[in-house]
């Protein structure tokens, strides 16, 4: 294989996270104006938004778009020397950084129309640059306010920056308390979902967390790191030592009280930081954040009582065939399995977010349209309360957002035109909602535009008219269809509607249709699973192909040495491994899979998967490891395919569904067990 | 056959720069989205090359450096650290902190594999 | 009246089902295989998003194999909830057919058929079979829990 790897593959990658990037940047941006507006610092806001655009340019050289690169080289100056004065930025900053972003975003969408991006505006670098100036002339005579006290050793506190700091000492008002929560991490911790990614989010729900510093030497346990939390919160020591997973954790208070009595300078009102806490935890009174782990986790221990239920039905099944009265028991059990359905709904409700939520960001978007497009412009929201799985709505957001864009941008008049035609002056784009069914939720997305011109559209794609609406949408939806030429604006659609379908077809499952009349407007409708089941799944190949397993599932992972292989006679061919001194049976999964049948009994991989199997190790021969990655499992429901060991399938990108085992239950399912058994009490003695 | 962590949070980041590494044969890829989660992994286990971006929301890529300098067991490791320009200040506290070798965005799939091909086989020799 | 019906051929022979049961025919690019799965079970598409799996028709007949060709193509019928796909050696046109024309199948072609012709009909001097998609797809085996 060559080194020929073409980062241009990563356009549509790139362009959904710039998508994320701009939508952070956006509302960050918002939330400074908001404060600045108060005369009010907002240090987080600041760092935030320098966050977004510095990503946004590393990953635009990545992919050569030198117009992004210059206008977030800038923006980013601006905002670096902002955070350096405690995240102060001169009012007159907005708007040239509004613009700043509203000009990204239209290259954004230039390349997702398969156009290259427009050079920077003449004016836009040099306002910026003038930023740049002023800040830093600015930047000197901003007063920290580090009147207040840290109690926190010099090697640790020397590690915030002035705007953290200014955070913490001025952060405590009333029962909020400044603490440092200690966290050590572990390989055991680890294994039972304590890990600092969790142990953030569950602080995160008690208060704000300000900054996490690692620290090194010894810990309690024989560790070697420590993490440092540094939390302004109303929570008690007991919920905060319970969110780092009990003892060893700790918590100190950080903000010596004393030196706290005195208000704070200038412009700092108790109550300003509030303004920082994301509106949705304090929304209503009874909400709960809750880390999406923790659900998964009840979801497994429901499915471990599924299958548990499945045995006492079989057992009950066995009684009734022989005779005996089971009527009472058999009401109990469907009762029961009523029950076990109703828990799952319940469970899987709490992951569940609003779709009117997740469309927020939908009239902002709009809005920046409506300025860059000069169209007249109207969004109506027609949303119920339906609600979805927090990980389609994840996906489904950049897909609608490319819809309503791709509407205004290229299927509404400009007011002239709309008025020649008879049309109000104002168009409407409609996103609604139109209830659930059987687990999926229906939308459209709708416009009063020009329709779609078919004909242009099958004569740019140089094949014959379309028949159906199914035909032209599949025309549309073609990889690149829009790069042919600049026609768009004839034709009215095409901008990276293929990135659409990726989402809602190939990703979600879903299913997108259009209905289109000439000079009378188009729809769009979407239909999507209400969840998805997401999977952090280890990839690797084995005979060729690439299969999936559930990290989760995997003990360890580990090469496979020929020359150090046991094979003892009369254990049925099968090869024994040495691990921590106790032998391990090795399947060669190609094998176990029937795809080498004809293999030598050596074949047996470079790499295994260690899984335990009813309590035993069982290590299983694989070729080659690809990675680690996030899958969407899609489960199999045809009988014809549903088979023990294989969980699902997953789409990895390459348009053919890639298998997802459970290696346990293959191994019990096809391997031969016994025989097994034996050969590891033989083997046991072989390698003592 | 070496494991390599790759820490960015960009998620298209990751996927570029282990499509980069890819044609190298044997690697094994694990991400981590912070510069805290690659601290806390590094400390658990052990990898034969870091990527380290520089700039993470929680803690930098320097400071993932410092940490990995400061322990003996990872003294060796092999780190190279992705850039942007705008970065030069960061990475110059880098190098002092002891990072291995540098790229700066944009670079080339074939400039980042021959680095990690240098720093593999010559931390093998 | 007359119904419109999709044509395919398997070794040879022309087989044709309603064309109101397809939902669309694919070329075949290969398909995953499921280990486990009956030996008919050629494996594992994606098609339009949907992940379904695919009946290789001469495994079902009981006839010998073939390498796969440009004009494989898979049938993608829907019978109630489920979709399946057809792998078939080719399937390039539709025939209008009356119901009337429609007979019983000869026993012999009952029996050459595994039972998988439900009728035959005479077009012209062609003998196109009826098959009956339920049971290739097995569905007679479908267990009480495949319901969801």
């Amino acid at each position: 294989m060559s080194a020929s790897v073409d980062l241009a593959d990563f356009l549509p990658a790139y362009l959904a996270e710039a998508e994320e990037l701009l939508g952070t940047g956006h509302r960050q941006l918002l939330a400074m104006e908001v404060s600045l507006r108060r005369g009010v610092a907002h240090p987080r806001a600041v760092r935030e938004l320098f966050r977004a655009v510095h990503t946004l340019k590393g990953l635009s050289a990545m992919v050569d778009v030198e117009p992004i690169v210059d206008i977030a080289h800038w923006m980013e100056t601006c905002l670096r020397n902002a955070d350096r004065a405690g995240g102060r930025l001169p009012q007159a900053s907005v708007e040239p950084l509004m613009e700043g972003l509203r000009e990204i975003e239209q290259r954004v969408r230039q390349l997702a129309a398969g156009k290259s991006a427009a050079p920077v505006p003449a004016g836009l670098l040099a306002r910026l640059e003038a930023l740049e100036v002023a800040g830093a002339a600015g930047g000197g005579g901003v007063a920290t306010g580090g009147a207040a006290a840290l109690a926190l050793e010099e090697a640790l506190a020397s590690r915030l920056s002035p705007a953290e700091r200014e955070q913490l000492t001025t952060g405590v008002t009333g029962a909020r308390r400044a603490v440092r929560l200690d966290f050590i991490p572990g390989a055991d911790r680890a294994a039972s979902g304590t890990t600092i990614n969790t142990v953030r989010e569950r602080v995160a729900s008690l208060g704000e967390t300000v900054k996490v510093l690692p620290l090194s030497g010894p810990t309690v346990g024989g560790g070697s790191l420590t993490f440092v939390l540094l939390v302004l919160t109303e929570a008690s020591d007991a919920e905060l030592q319970e969110a780092a997973g009990g003892p060893p954790a700790s918590v100190r208070p950080l903000v010596v009280p004393a030196t706290a009595e005195a208000p704070a300078p200038g412009l700092e009102a108790p109550g300003v930081l509030e303004e920082e806490e994301p509106e949705e935890s304090r929304r209503s009174g009874g909400t709960l954040r809750v880390e999406v782990s923790r659900l998964d986790e009840a979801l497994e221990r429901l499915a471990a009582l599924v299958v548990n239920r499945s045995r006492l039905s079989r057992a009950v099944a066995a009684l009734t065939a022989a005779g005996a009265p089971t009527r009472e028991l058999n009401a109990i059990l469907q009762e029961n399995a009523r029950q076990l359905r109703d828990m799952r709904t319940a469970i899987l409700r709490l992951r569940m977010v609003r779709v009117g939520d997740v469309l927020e960001r939908l009239p902002l978007l709009v809005r920046g349209l409506r300025r860059s497009t000069g169209k007249a412009v109207r969004l109506a929201l027609d949303v119920g309360d339906e609600e979805l799985d927090k990980a389609v709505a994840d996906r489904l957001l950049p897909a609608l957002v490319h819809l309503v864009r791709n509407a205004v941008d290229h299927a509404l008049e400009l007011p002239e035109a709309r008025r020649a035609l008879g049309k109000p002056d104002e168009g409407v784009v409609r996103v609604a909602t139109h209830g659930r069914a059987g687990g999926l939720l229906d939308l459209t997305v709708s416009d009063d535009g020009r329709g779609v011109d078919a004909q242009a559209v099958a004569a740019r794609a140089r094949v014959p008219m379309p028949a159906t609406p199914d035909a032209l949408l599949e025309l549309l939806c073609r990889p690149g269809f829009s790069t042919r030429d600049a026609a768009n604006a004839t034709s009215g659609r095409g901008m990276g509607m293929d990135i659409v379908r990726r989402i809602i077809v190939e990703q979600l499952g879903g299913e997108l249709a259009l209905e289109t009349r000439p000079g009378a407007g188009t729809t769009f409708r979407l239909r999507v699973p209400l969840t998805i089941t997401l999977l952090d799944a280890l990839v690797f190949e084995c005979a060729g192909l690439r299969y999936a397993v559930a990290v989760g599932s995997v003990e360890e992972l580990i090469e496979v040495d020929a020359a150090r292989l046991a094979r003892p006679a009369g254990a049925g061919g099968l090869c024994l491994l040495e691990r921590r001194g106790s032998a391990v049976p090795l399947v060669s999964l190609a094998r176990l899979l029937g795809l080498a049948p004809g293999a030598a009994q050596d074949a047996m991989g470079a790499k295994a998967l260690l899984v335990r199997q009813r309590g035993e190790l069982v290590a299983f021969g694989v070729d080659r490891l690809v990675g680690q990655q996030e899958i969407v499992l899609r489960p199999l429901e045809d009988p014809l395919v549903r088979v023990p060991g294989v969980v699902g399938a997953t789409d990895l990108g390459d348009g053919q569904p890639t298998l997802v085992l459970d290696l346990a239950a293959l191994g019990l399912a096809r391997g031969g067990k016994p025989s097994r058994r034996e050969a590891s009490a033989k083997a046991e003695r072989y390698l003592s | 056959m070496a494991e390599v962590l790759v820490v960015d949070d960009s998620k298209v980041m990751r996927d570029m720069v282990v499509a980069c590494l890819r044609p190298y044969p044997g690697l094994t890829f694990t991400h981590a989205s912070s510069g805290l989660e690659a601290i806390e992994r590094l400390s658990l286990q052990p990898y034969d090359l870091l990527v380290l971006d520089l700039n993470m929301p929680d803690i930098g890529g320097i400071e993932v450096v410092e940490f990995v300098r400061g322990q003996d067991r990872l003294r060796e490791l092999p780190i190279i650290i992705v850039t942007t320009r705008g970065d030069e200040a960061s990475r110059a506290r880098a190098l002092a902190a002891g990072a291995s070798r540098f790229m700066t965005k944009p670079f080339t799939p074939d400039a980042i594999l021959a680095e990690a091909r240098g720093l593999l086989e010559g931390g093998r020799a | 009246m007359t119904v419109l019906h999709v044509v395919f051929k398997v070794a040879g022979a022309e087989y044709v089902l309603p064309a109101a049961d397809v939902l669309q025919m694919e070329s075949f690019t290969g398909a995953t295989p499921v280990p486990g799965a009956a030996p008919h079970v050629a494996g594992l598409v994606q098609v339009r998003g949907r992940v379904i799996p695919v009946v290789d028709a001469r495994a079902r007949f009981g006839l010998p194999p073939v390498e796969r060709s440009l004009d494989s193509r898979v049938v993608v019928a829907q019978l109630g909830a489920r979709v399946v796909g057809l792998l078939v050696d080719s399937a390039r046109e539709v025939l209008k057919l009356d119901p009337q024309q429609l007979k019983p199948p000869p026993s012999l072609v009952v029996e050459g058929a595994h039972g998988f012709v439900k009728a035959v009909a005479q077009v012209g001097p062609r003998l196109v079979m009826l098959i009956d998609f339920p049971r290739v797809i097995g569905e007679e085996t479908l267990d009480g829990d495949g319901q969801r």
